[in-house]
């Protein structure tokens, strides 16, 4: 009898634990009305907050938090959670523990991914939107027409990065307008010997822009929308195409001899040695390139272009490093503290943060200091212009670049990576509710 | 039988009862375990519960409310070739580092089983990868056998020509060589446990089989071996079943590339966890806890069975 009742004991606990398991303990309250936005240097002694950043991007308010400090006297606290960064945050958030704001790459399927709707606060009616350049005020950060984050740099951009020298000894004076030319000019410098393109298939994560690229019109033409709404699929003609092309490029032996084991760094030093004529990628790469050389260096050697089908048109990512969310904590003092900090950054101290981080301004009255390369004007140049890649443009973020280093490696054939792509998209679609799925 | 005691008897058998009895109670009670018992409550049976729960609802980062699905889970999962795939490779991987941990660590133990000042320096130096965090050995290793790594720079210069052999590049090959690096990390482990079992063994019996005329061989295959029957239980149950939960070592070295193949439950679950579906990681996680299971009864049985010799 006894034991009976102790039996009994343990299973109603378990099941107590089982009942209050759940609810989801990362879900707060609903309230999405545009907050009031304290002025920049309002006091804010004893005020804590706490900022996620990667180990990437944990330097980079190094000089907003010095200055905004000193102006409130609130102290702020740059906390880096590991690689892989967005797992780790959205894991933590999950269990609900957040921070004061994070940094987080503003596309709608990011935002998405964070449950922007019950965890950020709303960012509407910020001060600093006047501010910013027309064409890069609503390029991205917005998810059903609410803005969840602060753009605080240029989002990356999509596009071909080539030797300046190599084309020159190449005999090449402008760079392609179009795709065919893009190609064209691919299949002539493998003729004369050099290795037209790069790739790194060892490391897996930019063997996506190739196909993105492709993509641009078509994402132009409302791509992703229908994709979104299970309308068009990535084993349709569009996207499978383009993964196509992409296979048959690297089976005609217009990439490196080393593409299935190549990685980042490998990349970057050809590219820069003049090993590779060209090379399709993000910014992030050309801060590779910094870390291997100087700025002098870079503006001789290395340029900048964008590529689509139509022409020269860039395809932006905004990633983890260019821009920051604000988290509803519960505390109204602390919420308000974190969109003052905000506004400081892209207010008063964006001068001081643009020159410590010799970066390209979003905003007219502050100048882009003289410090920064070439190539990255040529990247921010491009982006008024440009369109949303698939992170910026879709609702969930397949990994599409583990199934196209797959094919690279010979056990994926084109079409095995639409599908697992696809069943991927689907099945994300699906856990958020997305009609149509 | 107590008659034909005498009354001493007796009353010594009541008193080896009563001390039986109370050093039962007194020594061992059992409200001790309740610490222990508490953080494996918490701490295991309770997750794993959840575990259960979980799998069958569609928790994930993208909504605040969590309900429940049904097998809906289990359907899409075993429909997507992916988890198959996944299962077949963590299968592979776990009898690799169970044939590979087993085999260098019961060399290690009779290269090293007399007990020399040099041969427990040795030891040592074998058993340090154990204490070592797994990341730290994937990384080290993903380093050494880079195309540009070490390995190949030795191989290098002892060939005299330039060695750029892809170690971890290959799609059919690599999942060995991971595996290698996993019991390489743990064959100390495995050597330690063979030492002990082979300093059980009786020094008549072996004494006997020398005076037989048994050579070194036939002592190992004929006696020694089979007297090992409890150590070998130990190793490769908890090689096989531990390396099928792996995750660390092959994350570092090739985060389930080349290919995918090298990917094991594990790092499918990781990913997955990562894209926001918590739930069906959560079903993932789920059939590798009961494919463990459905091998672990079987094979122990097995190895146990192995002991009756003794």
């Amino acid at each position: 009898m006894k034991k009976a009742l102790k039996v009994a004991a343990v299973l109603a606990t378990a099941a107590s634990f089982v009942l209050t398991g759940c609810s989801d303990p990362g879900s707060g309250s609903q309230n999405n009305s545009p907050a009031a936005w304290p002025a920049a240097d309002t006091d804010l002694k004893g005020t804590k907050l706490t900022v996620w950043a990667a180990q990437n991007s944990n330097k980079v308010p190094d000089s907003v938090v010095a200055g905004f400090e000193k102006l409130t006297g609130a102290e702020i606290n740059v906390v880096t959670i590991p690689d892989p960064y967005e797992q780790g945050v959205q894991t933590k958030v999950a269990t609900g523990d957040k921070p004061d704001l994070a940094f987080w790459q503003p596309t709608g399927s990011q935002l998405t991914a964070l449950n922007a709707t019950t965890n950020l606060q709303s960012l509407e009616g910020a001060p600093w939107l006047d501010s910013t350049k027309p064409a890069l005020k609503d390029i991205t950060g917005i998810l059903d027409k609410t803005r969840y984050a602060a753009l605080i740099s240029t989002p990356a951009v999509e596009g071909v990065y080539y030797n300046k020298e190599v084309f020159e000894k190449a005999g090449i004076k402008s760079v392609p307008a179009d795709w065919d030319s893009f190609i064209k000019l691919g299949r002539d410098l493998k003729g004369q010997g050099v290795t037209p393109f790069y790739e790194m298939g060892g490391d897996r994560w930019a063997t996506q822009w190739w196909v993105q690229v492709q993509l641009a019109d078509a994402a132009k033409d409302g791509l992703w929308d229908r994709v979104n709404t299970n309308k068009e699929k990535f084993t349709d003609p569009t996207i499978q195409g383009a993964i196509n092309t992409y296979n048959d490029l690297i089976k005609e032996g217009l990439f490196n001899e080393d593409i299935k084991t190549a990685t980042f760094e490998d990349q970057g030093a050809a590219l820069l040695s003049g090993k590779a004529a060209m090379a399709v990628q993000v910014n992030s790469f050309f801060s590779q390139l910094q870390a291997q050389s100087d700025t002098e260096t870079l503006n001789k050697k290395i340029g900048f272009f964008p590529i689509a089908p139509s022409g020269n048109v860039g395809t932006f990512i905004p990633d983890q490093s260019n821009a920051l969310v604000a988290f509803k904590t519960g505390d109204a003092k602390r919420e308000a503290a974190s969109r003052q900090l905000l506004s400081y950054w892209l207010g008063q101290g964006y001068g001081d943060f643009v020159t410590a981080q010799s970066t390209v301004s979003l905003q007219d009255a502050v100048k882009t200091p003289g410090t920064v390369p070439n190539a990255l004007l040529a990247v921010s140049d491009s982006l008024g212009t440009s369109v949303g890649s698939m992170q910026a443009e879709a609702i969930a973020n397949p990994d599409l670049y583990i199934f196209l280093a797959d094919m690279i490696q010979g056990t994926k054939t084109p079409e095995e990576v639409a599908k697992a792509t696809q069943d991927q998209f689907a099945e994300l679609a699906k856990a958020q509710g997305a009609a149509g799925f | 039988m107590t008659a034909v005691m005498s009354r001493q008897d007796v009353v010594r058998v009541e008193d080896i009862r009563k001390a039986k009895r109370r050093g039962g109670k007194n020594d061992h009670p059992l409200w001790f375990l309740i610490p222990a018992l508490a953080v494996l409550v918490v701490f295991f049976f309770i997750p794993t519960l959840f575990n259960f729960i979980y799998a069958f609802t569609n928790w994930s980062s993208f909504k605040s409310s969590i309900g429940f699905v049904g097998v809906d889970n289990f359907v899409t999962l075993f429909n997507s070739g992916t988890l198959l795939n996944a299962l077949r490779v963590t299968l592979i991987y776990a009898v690799l580092v169970a044939v590979f941990q087993n085999l260098f660590g019961l060399i290690l133990a009779l290269l090293l089983e007399r007990d020399t000042r040099v041969n427990r320096a040795v030891r040592v130096a074998f058993f340090i990868p154990v204490i070592m965090s797994a990341l730290a050995v994937g990384y080290i290793f993903q380093a050494l056998l880079k195309p540009e790594g070490a390995l190949n720079g030795i191989l290098g210069f002892i060939t005299g020509t330039d060695v750029t052999i892809p170690w971890l590049g290959d799609t059919t090959w690599t999942i060995v060589v991971v595996a290698l690096v996993h019991s390489w990390k743990w064959m100390g482990l495995s050597m330690l446990i063979y030492l002990a079992g082979l300093k059980t063994i009786n020094d008549d019996v072996l004494e006997a089989a020398r005076l037989d005329g048994a050579s070194w061989w036939t002592t190992l295959r004929e006696i020694r071996f089979p007297l090992l029957a409890p150590a070998v239980t130990f190793n490769v149950a908890t090689a096989l079943l531990g390396s099928m939960n792996g995750f660390d070592v092959v994350q570092a070295t090739t985060e389930g590339g080349p290919g995918g193949s090298t990917e094991l439950l594990n790092i499918f679950i990781f990913r997955t966890f990562g894209q926001g579906l918590f739930a069906q990681a959560t079903t993932m996680s789920l059939v590798l806890f009961l494919a463990v299971a459905v091998l672990a009864f079987p094979l122990i049985k097995m190895l146990r069975k192995r002991e009756d010799v003794l």
